[in-house]
């Protein structure tokens, strides 16, 4: 053993320590989500890898799949398997081919009963990219434990759709989401995440088809996205 | 060379699986095997069979046959093929295996020893062994008894020289004799003049002796693994849970792993054929996501298929059949460790479709048709699909993420189609006028004439509806 203690500079560089007043960086884990708001917002800057993450939501339709269909594309088209455990309707290949998305790499699983369980599976095997999971039977505080357990350590984005009923409920998810539409974009309100609390609900823009945003079909970026854009390439 | 001599003393009764105990084996009207449970009852060999049930009235009881040993000893061969390819059989109820070839591989002889014993443990059959120089050597050592392993040849010698006289390969009228002359131990018969030992009893104990001790060579007959692998196993009761063939099935596959090894194969499908009770037949065919020789994988999706199987009939035999075999490529170990990141895709998905249907789990292809209902097709999931392997898509006009299974009718109030609050039309008309050349087939689509709208509800959800002439219908969302 070594007597002599790391410097606490670079103790606090490393990456999996944070600070109460900070959120954790671990790049490596993260994959943008395509709206620099919400990736402002997320630790690490984006959907974390290798952690369970909840979204709530009431309603489908209302641009929920929009916020992770840019992360979705980038793992899809780097080779990464995708998998809907029990989908509320049944995928359409042509949008979802246009989002950016390989078909023949979107798995689609119908597990009725056995949804905990399949899900447990995919994730712990850490042979997929992506799993999202719309439980129809309620998964307890137990099974969500045995999830994210399962998910720990793999490469693999994991996410939970469900009813906004259960945002008073304890959950180990590291990062709970509760998503509300309306009429310009969707309002994404953090519940939970590591680090400090989020302060007020986010609002994002979503594209939506129709006569004004014919040209934007597709993984488009955020308005904000665009604009900083810009403002990088006038300074 | 150092031969493993494996001796399976209670082969006769334990080729039986999932018997009750206590049990014992009978030829003609004599016990010849028993259990530890009916030994303790004091049922011994050569008891009379009404002897026997007196001393234990649940006594099972079964009749010998020796087909059924050959075939136990046979697959117990094919088993012991992941150890070493030199595998002879010691008829009746042994086995010998060349080790000494395969040393560094497993790290000692004293590894290969425990692997084997743990695998007769998971197969249920007893055992008793010793490693030695000479085949005779080590077979003479393991039915005593003597579990160790002698290296060198010097060590053997001294264990052999302690060795009763009384060997079962002998002739009774030589054991007897010896046991006149005084001799005891093998080491006893060494020390005596042999020429006047060979006028007395025979040539045969002496040539054994020589053999063991290592003086004259013996050589071996090499256990012949079949061209291919079909295995029958007889179950003592008829089984009436499937669950409850997974014990006996493991045996097969542990035969089958064994196989696989020494002839460098993977399976990549097999059949499990049931025997009933009435002589009919049921077939349950196991295929992998991939091909393989894991036995762990395959006893786990025994397990998942006999969790779903509902026997229609008692089962009286199994026989485990490889279908599908291919030859196994060269896998590049690692030169740095690696950490092992799950089991992976193929195994994972095998585990699902086991367990919940072939149907449930099912990948998505794109199809080139402009009706919603026949865009989207189903495929069985393709795991060597190359990275590359992208849609071309062009501009298109909007499409939905989602689409309901069949579409919804809406209704219609003051001019608008109505769904949760009065929709309001976000786009214009998108006339889709396809399909007539499947109009009125089964289960085809048909000739559509429809006009889609982009819309949207007070909710804040957003729809694709569209119109024709029956009315309003919604068929997809905007997720």
């Amino acid at each position: 053993m070594s007597a002599v203690p790391l410097p606490l500079a670079e103790v606090l560089a490393r990456g999996d320590i944070w600070r109460g007043d900070a959120l954790p960086g671990l790049p490596e884990n993260a994959i943008a989500s395509g709206h620099a708001e919400l990736d402002a917002e997320l630790p690490g800057g984006g959907w974390p890898r290798g952690n369970l993450s909840e979204i709530l939501v009431d309603r489908c339709g209302q641009g929920e799949m929009s916020l992770l269909l840019p992360a979705l594309a980038s793992l899809s088209q780097a080779g990464g398997w995708l998998a809907l455990i029990d989908p509320p309707w049944q995928p359409h290949a042509p949008a979802w081919a246009a989002a950016g998305v390989v078909p023949e790499r979107l798995l689609v699983i119908r597990a009725g009963r056995d949804a905990a369980w399949c899900c447990e599976q995919l994730l712990a095997s850490g042979g997929f990219a992506g799993v999202l999971a719309w439980p129809a039977v309620g998964v307890d505080a137990r099974a969500l434990r045995r999830l994210q357990v399962a998910v720990e350590g793999r490469p693999t984005l994991a996410c939970l759709w469900r009813p906004t009923a259960v945002a008073s409920l304890p959950s180990p998810a590291p990062l709970r989401l509760v998503l509300a539409g309306e009429a310009s974009g969707l309002t994404v309100h953090i519940l939970k995440r590591r680090g400090r609390p989020a302060a007020r609900p986010l609002h994002l823009s979503i594209p939506r088809p129709g006569r004004s945003s014919r040209a934007l079909v597709g993984p488009s970026l955020s308005v904000v996205a665009a604009r900083s854009a810009a403002l990088a390439a006038v300074a | 060379m150092l031969w493993l001599a494996l001796h399976f003393p209670l082969l006769p009764l334990e080729a039986l699986p999932l018997r009750q105990s206590p049990s014992a084996l009978v030829s003609r009207g004599r016990v010849c095997c028993v259990d530890r449970a009916a030994a303790e009852a004091g049922v011994g060999r050569g008891q009379k069979l009404s002897t026997a049930l007196g001393l234990a009235p649940a006594l099972a009881v079964f009749e010998r046959d020796a087909g059924r040993e050959a075939a136990a000893l046979a697959s117990l061969a094919c088993w012991a093929g992941r150890f070493t390819p030199t595998v002879s059989l010691a008829a009746p109820d042994a086995l010998l295996l060349e080790i000494g070839g395969c040393l560094r591989l497993f790290g000692g002889a004293e590894a290969i020893v425990a692997a084997v014993e743990a695998g007769c443990r998971e197969q249920s059959y007893s055992l008793t062994w010793a490693a030695a120089p000479t085949p005779l050597g080590a077979l003479w050592l393991a039915r005593a008894g003597r579990a160790a392993v002698h290296p060198e040849v010097n060590a053997m010698q001294a264990a052999l020289a302690d060795l009763p006289c009384t060997l079962p390969d002998w002739p009774a009228d030589v054991v007897e004799r010896l046991d006149a002359f005084g001799l005891r131990r093998l080491g006893d018969l060494r020390r005596q003049p042999a020429a006047g030992l060979r006028r007395r009893i025979g040539n045969a104990p002496l040539d054994d002796l020589a053999r063991a001790w290592g003086e004259i060579p013996h050589p071996q007959l090499a256990f012949v693994f079949p061209e291919s692998f079909r295995l029958a196993i007889e179950l003592p009761a008829r089984v009436e849970h499937a669950e409850a063939l997974a014990f006996a099935g493991q045996r097969l596959f542990s035969a089958l792993t064994g196989w696989l090894q020494v002839r460098q194969l993977l399976v990549r499908s097999c059949v499990l054929h049931l025997t009933h009770d009435d002589r009919s037949t049921s077939e349950l065919p196991l295929r992998f996501a991939e091909p393989a020789a894991d036995e762990a994988r395959f006893a786990r999706l025994l397990r998942e298929h006999l969790g779903r199987l509902q026997l229609r009939a008692p089962v009286e035999a199994l026989c485990l059949q490889a279908e599908e075999v291919t030859a196994r490529p060269g896998a590049s170990a690692g030169l740095f460790e690696q950490a092992v990141a799950g089991e992976g895709l193929a195994l994972c998905l095998e585990r699902l479709q086991a367990r919940l249907g072939a149907g449930a789990v099912r990948g998505l292809a794109g199809q080139a048709d402009h009706r919603p209902e026949c865009a989207t097709g189903w495929r069985e999931p393709d795991l060597d699909l190359p990275v590359s392997a992208a849609s071309t898509v062009g501009l298109a006009p909007p499409r939905p993420l989602w689409l309901l299974p069949a579409p919804q009718a809406l209704s219609e109030e003051r001019g608008r189609p109505f769904w949760q609050g009065p929709l309001s039309l976000q786009s214009r008309a998108e006339r889709l006028e396809s399909g007539w050349w499947d109009e009125g087939e089964a289960g085809a689509a048909g000739d559509l004439r429809r006009d889609y709208f982009v819309a949207r509800n007070p909710q804040g959800q957003w729809a694709w509806i569209f119109r024709d002439r029956d009315g309003w219908f919604l068929h997809g969302l905007f997720a």
